[in-house]
């Protein structure tokens, strides 16, 4: 039987992000991904503003400098101050990450939605899309489509945002097939409520959850994937500083200065750590939300 | 008078919660005899679950025990360490849980469960089988020997507590705790279980604590009963002087409230209106005061326990002064 | 003129999963139920677990498919009814569940919960703050109850929520499936008395579901006893009552004893568990578990017997224990 004790002197309830909000800075994990991540997207909103040097301006004559007070981190090969452009290339990181994930979201929640929710026939041709994409491996596929259109940013960001979907559409289908026979479902549906509704009111909050929590765990990824191609030459295109064409000038000029490297790596480690513990303070939080124990 | 197998006395537990400390027992004592059935009745939040939680040692991380003894064996249990718990559980006290479905390990056969459950003893692995085959037969499940190699799933829910039971039971316990074992069964199946465990705990001669919100059921089963309301002991005795002349009018409004005892066909059906009250801040006086039809001035304290007979006792000042102690 | 619901013969089958190529048959969770309710009646269908009760309550209001039979709603024929007309009539016809907490939406506030009919029904000019208090004091819950979620709020009034919901558009018949399972004995009449009131107030007819014979006695005026997806007893709730005429009726008569130790009671036991559903026994479907089997019931079906003053039945030996000599 149900034990009503705890339950029935309930005070007002509080708002659920708000809820969210103050258990996640309660955890010590939660409260340093939050921070982290916090500074990251201060910065790469603000960048224009924060940055003490235009990070294209290039300066022959100061260039290869290591670390000083008028250059935090030291200038690249042009000259070019490498404080400014690592600020600067978080702003492309999340320019990156964010239309990504967000575009994967939507899709893969859509198209998650439906084959978990509708007809059989429809999963089985929805599962069969995913599968396809999700078997190629994604860099070659990046390179490929990238060898084929030009390197570009938003190439960039396309190839990435189909190869990410089938992953969020997986965990929507599996969930939605788990709440498809929840009890209230079939509440509603005696009700009369039509298929979107229910796919809409009902389904799409219980599942935004996990997918919150694989969407932050997931961003590091993407921002890495996006490093990666750029460090390869075919993401963005110089002289847009991103941290992966950091990490290749670095790369070409690691007998004259180390400097490079560890300015385009630091930021990419502080960006995992960040968002990997922000994720994982997330889902402690989201989680006994779903079961419907409260806190 | 022998010792009773398990003395409770003054027990009291609390939780810590964010809003305070929630009382969740308090100075409740309660016997169970040798060789006796007891029943503990209570609806939610009477403490029953945090009562069994604090005679297996099995507490949630937040309730601490405030003071009284559980004796059992000669040793009280709340001072003796876990590694000395962990020996008596399986051993010496037994339990039942109420969701069959969820007792066993879904991986392994029950043979295997029922022979890994005798790891203290030095028989072999064939002695064990047989053991645990003549336990299955015992509680009424057919085809012993070949059901031993089934998993859980391919049980129904009765048979699965029945397992539980056999389990329970194969150690021959002195005490075994049933906390509602029947309550998630269909009510044939209940009285096919109940007669069951009957028969057994005459056999094996062992106390059972039996919790159930079912009164038929403890009326059914039971010596004696112990009536709980939000954390305490209001009225307790045999079966047959609490249900015959209950005291408590917590009791009586319960008895009244059962569909099994009301007679007449009504549409109004009765209830005892209201809540139980916060754990956390209780008041000071009778427990049941703000419920109770017979409230009056005398109930801002709370009562003592007075004895109607040698067994009956309740706790309600309408009693008190009828037999004034 | 017909009765508010009639139910004919309906068949509710499952089909089981099979390999790529064959099929491992289906099972008949109902199979072959008739009954009516009139307008205001209260219906009771008692049975345990694998009876059918609550696949035949899903199959009214078409959450199961009936595979044959006939379900009339005013004459209206449900069975096969596509969606969209169903939908006028769930206004009409709406059902409680079980589980008062885990039927409720966990993400939308009571209030939205409550008000979800109108906004199915597309009736957008209703003030739905209005109607969220009105339905909150009709089930007796405080207005400020609307901002709360499911996850704060007790099973009790889970249930009373339920009842809110299933009541906002003044339906006609309400389907309450096991209503008082899992509530506190001090509080099931609290229910009950509220489905009564309710009942009176709104001229509502009830189907209860329930395994619990007590909780039917008190609020319906008919009840069928089901097992293994067939009525084996139906009849006026006092006449069912007082002389039970299948054994079933009696073993569950004698399950839910009143608490009194010295009670002399029908000492019913029945034997072993109810068979599965894939391996139906031959003749009377219950001669497996009944005590007073005899030996032509394990191969001849009894009919279904109507005539008479007492209940209608189905077993070929009713009453056999005031005759039989019985242990």
């Amino acid at each position: 039987m149900t034990s009503d004790v705890g339950k029935m002197n309930e005070t007002k309830s509080r708002s659920e992000l708000s809820d969210i909000f103050y258990h996640l800075v309660r955890d010590p994990l939660g409260l340093v991904g939050l921070i982290i991540v916090g500074l990251i997207v201060f910065s790469a909103i603000f960048a224009p503003w924060i940055v003490p040097y235009d990070p294209i301006a290039m300066n022959i004559p100061d260039r290869m400098q290591g670390p000083s007070l008028s250059h935090l981190a030291g200038t690249d090969q042009l000259g070019r101050d490498t404080f400014s452009r690592v600020i600067m290339g978080g702003r492309v990181a999340l320019q990156v990450a964010i239309p990504t994930i967000g575009g994967a979201i939507t899709i893969g929640l859509i198209l998650g939605m439906i084959a978990g929710y509708g007809p059989k026939w429809l999963d089985n041709v929805i599962v069969l899309l995913f599968d396809t994409v999700r078997s190629f491996p994604t860099v070659m596929f990046a390179l490929a489509v990238v060898a084929l259109v030009g390197p570009s940013l938003n190439t960039v960001i396309l190839v990435i945002m189909v190869t990410s979907i089938p992953t969020y559409g997986r965990v929507v289908r599996t969930l939605t097939q788990s709440l498809r026979n929840s009890e209230f479902i079939e509440a509603e549906r005696s009700l009369g409520a039509s298929v979107f509704r229910i796919m809409r009111v009902h389904i799409l909050p219980n599942v935004i959850g996990p997918i919150a929590v694989l969407a932050a765990m997931d961003i590091p990824t993407v921002i890495g994937l996006e490093a990666g191609l750029s460090f390869l030459g075919m993401g963005v295109k110089p002289p847009t500083p991103s941290w992966g064409s950091l990490l290749n000038d670095g790369y070409n000029l690691i007998r004259n200065t180390p400097w490079l490297i560890i300015a385009g790596g630091i930021p990419l480690i502080l960006t995992t750590l960040g968002f990997t513990f922000l994720g994982e303070a997330l889902r402690d939080v989201v989680d006994p939300k779903l079961r419907g124990r409260g806190k | 008078m022998s010792t009773p197998t398990l003395d409770i006395r003054n027990l009291s537990v609390s939780y810590s919660t964010p809003r305070g400390e929630l009382k969740a027992l308090r100075n409740v004592s309660i016997q169970i005899p040798n060789k006796k059935i007891v029943g503990i009745v209570g609806e939610s939040g009477c403490g029953k679950s945090t009562l069994i939680s604090a005679i297996s040692k099995l507490m949630a991380t937040n309730a601490t025990v405030k003071s009284g003894e559980i004796e059992f064996h000669n040793s009280d249990i709340l001072k003796i360490s876990n590694q000395q718990m962990s020996e008596l559980l399986g051993t010496d006290i037994s339990l039942v849980f109420q969701d069959p479905m969820q007792t066993h390990n879904p991986v392994l056969s029950i043979g295997r469960q029922m022979v890994d459950i005798q790891f203290r003893d030095r028989l072999s692995k064939v002695e064990k089988y047989n053991r645990a085959s003549e336990m299955l037969s015992l509680v009424g499940i057919p085809d012993a020997e070949e059901r031993l190699k089934q998993y859980p799933f391919e049980f129904s829910g009765g048979m699965r507590q029945r397992i539980a039971i056999a389990m329970a039971l194969m150690a021959k316990p002195s005490l075994l705790i049933a906390d509602e074992p029947t309550t998630a069964l269909d009510a044939t199946l209940e009285v096919q279980i109940i007669k069951r465990l009957r028969e057994l705990q005459d056999e094996i001669g062992c106390s059972i604590l039996f919790i159930s919100h079912h009164l038929g059921v403890i009326a059914e089963l039971c010596d004696e009963v112990v009536v709980m309301y939000a954390g305490e002991v209001v009225e307790s005795g045999s079966v047959r002087d609490v249900f015959h002349s209950p005291a408590h009018p917590y009791t009586k409004a319960l008895l009244e409230c059962d569909p099994g005892h009301i007679k007449e066909k009504t549409r109004n059906l009765p209830t005892i209106p209201g809540e139980i009250p916060d754990l956390v801040n209780l008041s000071t006086g009778c427990v049941f005061a703000e419920r109770c039809s017979k409230k009056h001035d005398a109930c801002e304290e709370r009562p003592q326990f007075s004895s109607l007979n040698t067994e009956h006792f309740v706790a309600c000042h309408l009693t008190g002064q009828e037999n004034a102690q | 003129m017909s009765a508010l619901l009639e139910i004919d013969d309906v068949r509710v089958s499952f089909s089981l999963r099979s390999g790529l190529l064959s099929s491992a048959g289906s099972i008949d969770a109902v199979s072959g139920v008739s009954l009516k309710i009139e307008e205001g009646q209260t219906y009771g269908i008692v049975g345990e677990s694998g009876s059918g009760k609550s696949t035949l309550a899903r199959a009214i209001t078409g959450l199961h498919h009936a595979s044959e039979g006939s379900i009339r709603y005013r004459g209206q024929e449900l069975k096969g009814l596509p969606e969209k007309e169903f939908r006028k009539l769930r206004k009409e016809i709406v059902m409680m569940f079980q589980d008062p907490i885990g039927s409720l939406s966990p993400r939308l506030s009571i209030g939205s919960l409550i008000t979800e009919p109108f906004k199915i029904q597309g009736m957008k000019n209703t003030d739905l703050n209005a109607e969220a208090k009105r339905l909150l004091a009709m089930v007796g819950l405080p207005a400020e109850f609307a901002g709360r979620y499911p996850y704060q709020i007790s099973g009790g009034q889970a249930r009373r929520v339920g009842v809110a919901r299933a009541l906002a558009l003044n339906p006609k018949l309400l389907i309450a499936d096991e209503p008082t399972a899992g509530l506190d004995v001090s509080i099931q009449g609290e229910m009950l008395n509220l489905l009564a009131k309710l009942q009176d107030k709104l001229g509502l007819a009830i189907m209860i579901i329930t395994h619990n014979l007590n909780v039917v006695r008190h609020i319906t005026d008919k009840v069928g006893i089901m097992y293994l997806g067939k009525l084996v007893e139906e009849g006026n709730t006092d006449n069912v009552f007082s002389k039970p005429q299948h054994p079933y009726t009696l073993a569950l008569l004698a399950a839910n004893p009143e608490p009194d130790p010295d009670a002399q009671l029908m000492r019913i036991e029945l034997a072993g568990e109810p068979p599965s559903l894939l391996n139906r026994p031959k003749g009377c479907e219950f001669h497996t578990r009944c005590p007073f089997v005899q030996s032509s019931c394990r191969h001849e079906i009894p009919k279904w017997n109507n005539s008479g003053s007492v209940s209608a039945y189905r077993c070929s030996f009713p009453e056999i224990w005031e005759n039989a000599d019985h242990g």
